[in-house]
Formats: structure tokens, C-alpha cells, sequence
């Protein structure tokens, strides 16, 4: 990333490139996105991590953050059509770069994604479910529990104890 | 102001998710101007959304397709980048008393003096949103002192209080302060004296009153 942003490489965004955009096109699809559509929003959230790498702190987050929240806003913008989601979301999020509590060194940075990515990877199969409903499907509470047909209560307990594991601040039996 | 109480996690999860109903995003976003904590869990939620993107498994199905993607991309980036645009004013919210927290101005405008508010319910007054969809986004003006009907919740309410407090079984709210409820709290709000106090909530399903009257009252109000 520090080579995108001092030396504007070419073949290290394109490596950048390579690794996320068929999974970004996955996420915009899964959302909902005609693929048409999806691989568009996708070139065009790689194409302003190019254009602003300068204004892109290393220091802050991972480059997948970073896409995560450009795809995201975008399909909002665009499929969603409810105007003032995006402008919510972005009222809030520029903020949220700077009160990251932690600012990580590449070492750390390294070390925590790896945490984190285990975490993801032992979180029990319903808390992993609705995490996924949650994050790839755009599903509010409310929808979950009349899918699973499950107590309001019991899905949003579900999300808060695998936000709570993801932190790692409880360890609860798979 | 240093709030006390903040949003659920499972409200955060789905906030950076995108999966918020709009009303209760917008009420999210109001507390979200004023709490550096929740703006931080915020922050780690969207790790997390960025961490399941990147862990996807894509099919090499679509290795034609990607090659004339990437050729495309290879084109354009000698393109000039699109003008910004201009971030919007973010100036410390609570500062200027009258202004209305800025998630708010697309909906109730932009100071507290313009608002119009319309009688619901002895010392209760209300603005109702207009331009949501799904849920009810809501505006309310509690006199000072007041105790408001027991109510629960068919769903998810959310509270942010703009000016004075109230308590209930669950603490004391004051300004800057969220009450992230859902369908297992009953619960009956009592205005500090003082001051009335203002708040926005949005609900995602009709409120639940056990007394009659309320119950009675409830259509005339569509809540």
C-alpha cells in the first residue's frame, strides 16, 4: 500500500486489483447487484483507491476496510436509491478512521488481520450465519428473525456475541 | 458531551453492514456525531465487514471476463480523477444550540427554532418524518416532569436525546445519550424537571401499550 501511495506503482495496485476485485464483484452480487452492475461498482471502488491513495493512511485500517466501505456505499447509492443512507453513512465514517483506537504498525496490522481472520473462522455456525446474513445479504434484525424464524431478541444477541468474540473480549464454546 | 449509553453491538454490526432499516440508521448516525466510542466500534465493525469480503472464495469461472476488466482498468488510470466532493460542513454539532444534528437536516431541517411542532398528547408534542419508507422516524417534545404511558415494543426502538433527560428502569438519559430497545423492554420514561426534553426515535414496528387508554389512543396517533 505505502508503494501505491508514494511511488504510484502500477503493478503493486494492480496486485491490489487482482486479489480484490473478483471478491468485491462476489460481495456486490451477493447484495443483490445485477453483475453487470456489481462489476462496475467494483472497477469504480478499486479506481478511487488509485486515485486517493495519497489521502489513504497505512497507518489506519486495511486496504479492505477501506473497499469494504467504497462497495458498500456505492451499491446504497446506486441500488438502494434511498438518498439518505449514503449521506448517513458518510456523515459518520470519515470520522471513524481517525477514532480507531488502535493505530497498528505493519507488524501488528499483520498480526491482528491474522487474529481476526481466525476469529471469523471459529465463530460457532449461527453466529457466522447471521453475520453473513448481516454483512452479504443487507438483512436488517427484523428480516432475520422472520426468515429463521427466530425471536428479535435472540437474533440481535446472536450479532452482539459475535461482534463481542470477534474483539476477542468473550470466548465462548464453539 | 461524553455519553453513557450507547448502541447495542448487533445495532453497530448492522449499521456498518448497510442492513439498517433507513429511520433507525438515521437515529444511529445522530448518536454517532456525538460518540467517539461508538464511532470507533463503527470502525471495527467495517474491519470485520472488509475481513469476510477479502476471506470470499471467487470461482475461476469468470477468468475471461476479469482478463477484460482488468485490461479496461489498465486504461483508465491515466484518467483524472473525478473532483471530490467537497466534504460537507461537520463543525462540532452541539455547539451552535439551535442547530439540529446534521443526519437530522434532511428530514426536520436544519434548527431547533423552525421546528413545527404539532400537539400529540397533554405536555407530549411530535414531528413525524416524511420521505421515510419502512418505519417511523420520529421527533418528540416531553414536558418537564412528565411520566409517558408504559410501553413495549414490537420490534426495535431507538432514542437519541437531543435536550434534558428522563429516567426509567433502565437509567438515567441525558443529551448525547441512546436507548437501543427491542421487543423484551417495557418501560415508562419519566421527563427530569427543568427542562422538556427532545429526542428522535425511530421504530421499526408499532409500539405495544398495555394500559387501555393508551391502547385506545394509539390509532388516533398511528404509532
Amino acid at each position: 500500500m505505502l508503494a501505491v501511495s508514494r511511488l504510484r506503482d502500477r503493478a503493486s495496485f494492480m496486485r491490489i486489483y487482482d486479489h480484490f476485485m473478483p471478491r468485491l464483484c462476489l460481495y456486490l452480487r451477493g447484495l443483490g447487484s445485477p453483475d453487470a452492475v456489481a462489476e462496475e461498482l467494483a472497477q469504480e471502488a478499486l479506481l478511487r483507491l488509485w486515485h486517493r491513495a495519497a489521502q489513504y493512511d497505512p497507518q489506519h485500517g486495511a486496504v479492505s476496510t477501506w473497499l469494504f466501505r467504497i462497495g458498500r456505499n456505492l451499491h446504497i447509492d446506486r441500488v438502494r436509491c434511498e438518498q439518505g443512507w449514503v449521506q448517513v453513512l458518510e456523515d459518520a465514517v470519515p470520522a471513524s478512521d481517525e477514532d480507531l483506537a488502535h493505530p497498528f504498525s505493519a507488524a501488528e496490522d499483520y498480526a491482528e488481520h491474522a487474529r481476526l481472520q481466525r476469529r471469523i473462522q471459529e465463530l460457532p455456525a449461527i453466529q457466522a450465519r447471521l453475520m453473513r446474513m448481516s454483512y452479504f445479504e443487507s438483512k436488517s434484525h427484523q428480516e432475520i428473525a422472520d426468515e429463521l424464524q427466530m425471536p428479535l431478541g435472540t437474533v440481535k444477541s446472536h450479532l452482539r456475541r459475535a461482534f463481542l468474540r470477534l474483539q476477542g473480549q468473550i470466548r465462548d464454546q464453539p | 458531551m461524553n455519553p453513557h449509553h450507547h448502541l447495542d453491538p448487533s445495532t453497530v454490526v448492522s449499521y456498518a453492514a448497510g442492513a439498517l432499516a433507513l429511520e433507525v440508521a438515521i437515529v444511529a448516525a445522530t448518536h454517532l456525531e456525538t460518540c467517539a466510542h461508538c464511532r470507533g466500534r463503527v470502525g471495527e465493525a467495517e474491519r470485520i465487514g472488509g475481513q469476510l469480503v477479502e476471506q470470499q472464495q471467487p470461482s475461476a469461472a469468470d477468468a475471461d471476463r476479469l482478463a477484460d476488466l482488468r485490461a479496461s482498468i489498465l486504461h483508465r488510470l491515466d484518467e483524472a480523477a473525478a473532483p471530490v466532493a467537497a466534504a460537507m460542513a461537520r463543525g462540532a454539532p452541539y455547539e451552535d444550540d439551535d442547530r439540529l444534528p446534521t443526519p437530522l437536516h434532511p428530514y426536520f431541517g436544519t434548527s431547533y427554532r423552525s421546528l413545527k411542532w404539532r400537539w400529540m398528547a397533554p405536555g407530549v408534542h411530535c414531528i413525524r418524518a416524511s420521505g421515510t419508507r419502512t418505519g417511523t422516524l420520529l421527533m418528540l417534545k416531553i414536558g418537564a416532569g412528565r411520566s409517558m404511558p408504559v410501553h413495549g415494543h414490537g420490534g426495535t426502538e431507538l432514542t437519541q436525546i437531543l435536550r434534558g433527560a428522563y429516567h426509567d428502569a433502565l437509567g438515567h438519559f441525558a443529551p448525547g445519550d441512546v436507548a437501543d430497545l427491542d421487543s423484551d423492554v417495557e418501560h415508562q420514561p419519566v421527563t427530569v424537571p427543568g427542562a422538556a426534553c427532545i429526542c428522535v426515535s425511530a421504530l421499526d414496528a408499532p409500539l405495544r401499550f398495555p394500559g387501555w387508554l393508551a391502547r385506545k389512543l394509539q390509532p388516533l396517533f398511528k404509532l
